[in-house]
């Protein structure tokens, strides 16, 4: 059998196993009110959300029509600010840099990133012979289940307390109970031990202001302000369509992002511009005060900059990974992340995931899955024509099978 | 990557038979045309009542289904075309005989439905015409992204509809009707036919004529309003309208409705069709739970897909027709 179809066939069989997995669609019922609900009160608070979505819309295009320029000032902005910022082609390149920074032998912990997942960074660096703890506690439990996310906002979606308390008990070698408190509590005292001890600590980005060089990132946990703030290394892989021209612009994409997602305020935002410093004696400037004493920015392209050239498909770009198109999607609701690829979801995800790493032959059952039915499109903030982009994605298919 | 993409073998499938039959399900010409058998629509004019073979072919869909079933992941190489019939005979299926055992009652009932959809026209005064030998939109062919068939289908369809004199289209299902306004554009220079959907041309002509619309008894309906007509068409008050007019009808609206409304599943069924299968369970779930008897769709492929089912499913055009005291239709 050809890789293509292999490809094809285990994507069939995931799908199928998923919606018969009664985890998954419990976790995906619970999940999908309670997220529709968390999203209409804070549409509720916050009228103006829908007309600010419009306005991130027209951002978006113009930070893809101006990527490249983009990534000039962010760069730029950012050395000024002292970080060290690199230019990864590839997600190959990618992890090389990383690799380099990182070494072996080290601990790294990690507030969650979906260009990490693109590039499969945690399994490069514990390859490298690292200790690695994804610190975001969805991905955490990803991480132990060694699978795939299920969703941009909860990648563990599908699981239940009773497995939680499962892998914790493994994990500690001892008995946890399925009680979600305990878990949560058990989970935060790992991961604070790791924190203080860890050599590295990696992050994504939510939004990179580039006239500030300022990344944004949300969050509730807490664990990427320890990831980013404890450890004396911090390293953000940033995918370059990330970037807005100015912080204010940045602002606004961030505030949809979340309200989107369902939140009236993330309970924190941290807005990283460089590592730590100080002039506190005599107003001399001295890299490394307090938080860590090296930035370092990957600047990941991985097809991006092609993608963002294309006249039609470049409008998947402009997704801001809200989450909020998955759980309206009929597909989605019955089978999670299954509908997708390594990192990105349904009919948008299957563009992504074609020219972002993967390539086509990943996305092909992706992309004819779904049902066109713009369903997506009504609630996406950006308004992606998902529609039309599949249909498009799907005559590159048909081209390239035939030539 | 060396190996060839894997594409989905409905693909090579519909590709071989709209080249070939006119029709992604090879419908032969006359097979598309047996509802209006006696009807005596004339075959020229101005105006066209535009089927789009659609409703002949949604009753063979399933047979296709159940073929493609066992064709799943055999070697489809695409550059080696195989009509259905080939590929069926292969897997020891006699597609002749599944598609006549499928046809049998369903295509009864579309037929039906094709017929009134015909009448009602002619009751409400609307002058129109049928083309003999009517080709198929091509709509699968663009939504499977097959553009290059997609844009030759669209020219013989032009061309044909130039060579019959047609100015204007009533597109009787919403794909078709989407894809003249939305895509033939994009596809053919100076796309200029008047393309209405069934559903507006028939709320338009009944406002005209001033008619009493009633049941003969009381009916609670809920109305699934098809995605490519209340999404991509926009048209989500004329069905109400029309439907809200009639005397004994009460009309349920399903809390995911007109823009919001959740598609039925039949898009994915020839390549997914466990999962379409699901989407539309899950539909008829939230359907059922206005309490209405039955639900009214306006699609062919909605209607099918949804049928089956705990829900009693029936076509808007059906409903019109019995309102309007219409008589058998002779089918």
């Amino acid at each position: 059998m050809s890789e293509p179809k292999r490809i094809f066939q285990k994507y069939y069989t995931e799908l199928l196993h998923a919606i018969h997995d009664r985890d998954v669609s419990l976790g995906l019922s619970r999940s999908i009110s309670a997220n529709r609900q968390r999203r209409a009160q804070v549409m509720q608070r916050f009228p103006n959300t829908a007309e600010l979505a419009n306005e991130v819309r027209r951002l978006r295009e113009e930070s893809v029509d101006r990527l490249d320029e983009l990534v000039q000032t962010a760069s730029a902005s950012l050395q000024e600010n002292g970080a060290k910022v690199y230019y990864a082609k590839s997600a190959d390149d990618a992890l090389r840099i990383i690799g380099e920074i990182v070494g072996s032998g080290k601990v790294v912990v990690s507030g969650k990133t979906l260009a990490g997942e693109e590039v499969g960074l945690r399994h490069y660096l514990e390859g490298l012979g690292n200790e690695f703890w994804e610190t975001d506690i969805a991905q955490f439990i990803q991480q132990l289940r060694e699978e795939k996310p299920m969703h941009y906002v909860f990648p563990s979606l599908h699981v239940t307390r009773e497995e939680v308390a499962k892998l914790l008990t493994e994990l500690l070698g001892r008995e946890i109970p399925p009680d979600i408190p305990v878990e949560v509590r058990t989970i935060r005292d790992f991961l604070r031990s790791k924190y203080f001890k860890a050599d590295v600590g990696l992050s994504g980005c939510n939004v990179l202001a580039a006239d500030t060089g300022s990344i944004f990132l949300i969050e509730n946990e807490g664990n990427i302000r320890m990831s980013t703030n404890v450890p004396p290394v911090h390293i953000a892989l940033v995918g370059i369509e990330k970037i807005a021209r100015t912080l204010d612009d940045a602002f606004k994409v961030a505030q949809v992002i979340w309200r989107y997602a369902g939140f009236a305020a993330p309970l924190y935002v941290s807005i990283i511009s460089g590592p730590s410093g100080t002039a506190d004696i005599e107003n001399i400037l001295v890299q490394g005060s307090s938080g860590p004493l090296e930035l370092h920015v990957i600047l990941l392209d991985n097809g991006r900059s092609t993608l963002a050239k294309d006249p039609i498909l470049k409008e998947a770009l402009y997704c801001i990974k809200c989450g909020a198109c998955l759980f309206e999607c009929p597909i989605f609701q019955m089978t999670a992340g299954y509908y997708g690829g390594r990192a990105y979801f349904g009919g948008v995800g299957s563009i992504l995931t074609a020219y972002m790493g993967s390539g086509l032959e990943e996305a092909v059952p992706i992309a004819y899955t779904c049902l066109r039915c713009e369903l997506c499109t009504d609630v996406c903030p950006v308004s992606i024509d998902t529609s039309k982009l599949i249909a498009e994605l799907r005559h590159r298919i048909v081209n390239k099978a035939r030539n | 990557m060396s190996d060839k993409l894997y594409i989905p073998p409905v693909l090579q499938i519909i590709c071989e038979n709209t080249s070939k039959w006119g029709n992604p399900l090879g419908l032969a010409s006359k097979d598309c045309a047996v509802w209006a058998s006696g009807l005596q629509i004339p075959n020229k004019g101005k105006t066209i009542l535009y089927t789009g073979c659609e409703y002949q072919m949604t009753s063979r869909i399933q047979s296709l289904v159940e073929v493609l079933k066992r064709v799943k992941f055999e070697d489809t190489a695409f550059a080696v075309f195989k009509g259905l019939q080939s590929v069926a005979g292969r897997f020891g299926v006699d597609s002749m005989k599944i598609f006549t055992r499928a046809g049998g009652g369903d295509s009864k009932t579309y037929d039906r439905i094709l017929r009134m959809s015909a009448l009602t026209l002619r009751r409400l005064e609307v002058d129109f015409s049928y083309l003999d030998g009517e080709l198929y939109s091509g709509a699968l062919l663009y939504e499977y992204g097959l553009f290059e068939e997609f844009g030759k289908q669209a020219e013989r369809v032009v061309n044909q509809l130039k060579a019959e004199g047609v100015m204007k289209i009533i597109a009787l299902t919403p794909h078709s009707a989407e894809i003249f306004q939305q895509v033939y554009p994009q596809f053919i220079d100076n796309f200029d036919f008047e393309v209405s959907p069934y559903v507006c041309t028939v709320a338009e002509a009944l406002k005209k004529a001033g008619m009493e619309l009633s049941l003969p008894k009381p009916l609670t309906l809920t109305l699934h309003d098809p995605c490519r007509l209340a999404r991509a068409l926009k048209v989500t008050e004329e069905p109400r309208e029309v439907l809200q007019a009639i005397r004994n009808l009460d009309l349920r609206e399903v809390a995911s409705n007109k823009g919001s409304t959740i598609c039925c599943g039949a898009p994915c069924k020839t390549i997914y069709p466990e999962l379409s299968e699901l989407v539309a369970s899950k539909r008829v779930e939230e359907l059922l739970a206005t309490g209405a008897e039955a639900a009214v769709t306006l699609c062919p492929f909605c209607y099918s897909n949804l049928t089956g089912k705990a829900l009693t499913v029936v076509d808007f055009i059906e409903i019109v027709y019995q309102a309007l005291g219409a008589e058998d239709v002779g089918a």
